[in-house]
């Protein structure tokens, strides 16, 4: 059989001005990042940070029955904004967000590049915005499952397993607390991992950036605190801007000697950054004057 | 018209890629033709929004070139000519996801992928992924995504690049039964020739960034100019270089035979007029049927 024999149809639908153009793209990255090797290894592994704090709500509602367990110390499981603050700011679960980007972030707009996609996508009536939206918002899925989620969950259990409203009138902010924190770390990795997806075409150099940046801004931080004595190299550091911000947010104290809104703006800045970055890199077609 | 365009003009930092560019396509298959770095593709982009021309205006099936880009490109199909696809899919996810991306609902792109796929002959490795696919093979799903959303209208660039024989053969079947039968509108970006001349009608051919020629292929054929094809004996220097002074372009092929190109309104007699009197013997002289390579190579120059 020829091709013509088969024939061609035309379509008798109509083409809808979608809402929310870039949802397909959101719902195709989240189920690639699903295929991706040891993936859901590693996402399992973020979660338990989540499991051991909710243990430890239940755990502070029954501490009677779990004192043959308990020798001495028990504060640590009050459950209150140091709780949660020490939850979101720790180092595990800031360390295995970026485990996270490295699977589900890197090849976002590299493997488009890489493949010359990105014509694809803006020959049909998508606009800029649309596809780093969709994109972004894979970042999102991911991270405000790790974060956002188990805040809710937490604040959800403490009251179940207390039986009284108790502890959300003690802390009614909390929940803003934690809406503000995920949705600031989120935006912010969202931003970083885009920006540096769109610097290569190899989604492993740039797995290898993301990693790499977050890990050597705190490492370089570090060694220049030590060699010049000042807090305010914490600045250079991912991990330390995210934790002092962190901290103000959950109404801690802040964990460096210096005021939380410069940590605020070096955030805001990479965020800003990136942004610009990113309308200049991503078009339609590559134009090399 | 689908496409009009008036006094287009594009430039990539100092180099000009279009200068002046006007066109109204009427309905049908058209070529546009140009030898490499004509500005063909650069047009195609202005088209389709990619690019914001430095100055000129333009519609595409009615809608602005530089204000509705959106709504061009949810009516227009766009076949690239990089080799590109999207990894980690498989042929009927890539069609079907290129499908809702043009605004079709979810079941029905999917549906709608199975057939564009069979009707592009990938129906057997529609859930091959696409890592694997040939060059032949990513051809025609480059093809298959353009017209998955029904468009009006399709852009071509280059669709038979890197394909053997066989498979320009099918592609350019593809192509005109898409074009001939099924009132989509097809305009086909390339450099080679006979695929234009085995598709189209029209042509609009670019040179360096401007038109060089533009019309129905036939009309251009007779009007444009005269090919006559010759053999001669003699000094062949001085006699060449009359010709080329009277207005003609001559190419002369391997086996020595010359293709004079008379500009009209030349009487052929002026070939032996010239011969007589630069004392060279006309040994063959045959009026030939022009071909769109003759009339490429009369616009856009012979090297």
């Amino acid at each position: 059989m020829t091709i013509k024999e088969k024939g061609y149809a035309h379509w008798d639908g109509e083409l809808q001005d979608g809402r929310f153009p870039w949802w397909p793209i959101t719902r195709f990255g989240i189920k690639l990042t699903f295929k991706r090797k040891f993936f859901k290894f590693f996402f399992a592994l973020t979660l338990i940070p989540a499991l051991v704090w909710l243990v430890g709500i239940y755990v502070s509602e029954r501490l009677e029955d779990f004192k043959f367990m308990m020798e001495g110390e028990t504060d640590f499981l009050n459950v209150n904004p140091l709780y949660f603050k020490t939850y979101f700011t720790n180092e595990f679960l800031l360390f295995m967000v970026v485990m996270i980007l490295v699977f589900c972030g890197a090849g976002l707009i590299a493997d488009d590049l890489k493949h010359n996609a990105l014509q694809l996508y803006f020959a049909r009536p998508l606009k800029k915005r649309d596809y780093l939206t969709g994109k972004a918002a894979v970042i999102f899925f991911f991270l405000l499952i790790v974060t956002l989620v188990p805040g809710i969950v937490f604040i959800f259990f403490k009251l179940v397993f207390a039986g009284s409203l108790q502890f959300f009138a003690s802390y009614p902010w909390l929940i803003l607390s934690v809406i503000a924190y995920s949705l600031l770390i989120t935006t912010f990795f969202a931003f970083y991992t885009l920006l540096l997806s769109s610097i290569g075409k190899n989604r492993r150099y740039v797995a290898i950036l993301i990693f790499g940046v977050y890990i050597f801004s705190d490492i370089f931080s570090a060694i220049f605190k030590e060699i010049f004595h000042s807090p305010y190299f914490y600045l250079l550091s991912i991990k330390s801007n995210l934790q002092q911000v962190g901290a103000v947010l959950f109404d801690q104290r802040t964990p460096w000697n210096f005021p939380w809104y410069y940590s605020l703006l070096v955030i805001a800045a990479i965020c800003l950054f990136s942004a610009y970055m990113l309308k200049r890199k991503v078009r339609g077609v590559e134009i090399i004057k | 018209m689908s496409v009009e365009v008036k006094e287009i003009h594009f430039s990539y930092g100092k180099i000009k890629a279009l200068n002046g560019i006007d066109i109204r396509l009427p309905q049908g298959a058209i070529g546009l033709l140009g030898p490499n770095g004509a500005g063909k593709s650069t047009l195609l982009r202005i088209l389709l929004g990619f690019l914001v021309p430095d100055s000129g205006e333009g519609s595409v099936l009615g809608y602005d070139i530089r204000n509705q880009q959106t709504m061009i490109r949810r009516y227009v199909g766009y076949m690239p000519e990089d080799d590109c696809f999207i990894p980690g899919m498989d042929a009927v996810s890539f069609t079907s996801y290129m499908g809702e991306l043009s605004g079709m609902p979810r079941q029905e792109a999917m549906k709608r992928a199975h057939e564009v796929l069979y009707y592009v002959g990938l129906e057997e490795s529609r859930y091959r992924m696409l890592d694997t696919y040939s060059a032949g093979m990513r051809q025609r799903l480059k093809l298959a995504q353009s017209i998955v959303h029904d468009p009006k209208l399709i852009f071509l660039d280059e669709p038979t690049s890197g394909l053997d024989p066989q498979g320009r053969k099918e592609i350019l079947e593809l192509i005109m039964d898409i074009s001939s039968k099924k009132d989509i509108q097809v305009l086909i970006s390339s450099h080679i020739l006979p695929d234009i001349e085995q598709t189209c009608s029209y042509v609009v051919i670019l040179n360096k960034g401007e038109m060089a020629a533009e019309g129905q292929i036939s009309e251009l054929k007779q009007v444009q100019y005269s090919l006559y094809e010759l053999k001669i004996k003699g000094e062949e220097r001085a006699f060449l270089d009359r010709l080329t002074k009277m207005d003609s372009q001559v190419e002369q092929t391997e086996d020595r035979l010359l293709k004079v190109y008379l500009a009209p309104g030349i009487d052929p007699q002026e070939i032996f007029k010239i011969a007589v009197e630069e004392k060279v013997q006309v040994r063959h002289f045959v009026k030939s049927q022009t071909s769109l390579e003759d009339l490429f190579a009369e616009v856009v120059g012979v090297d």
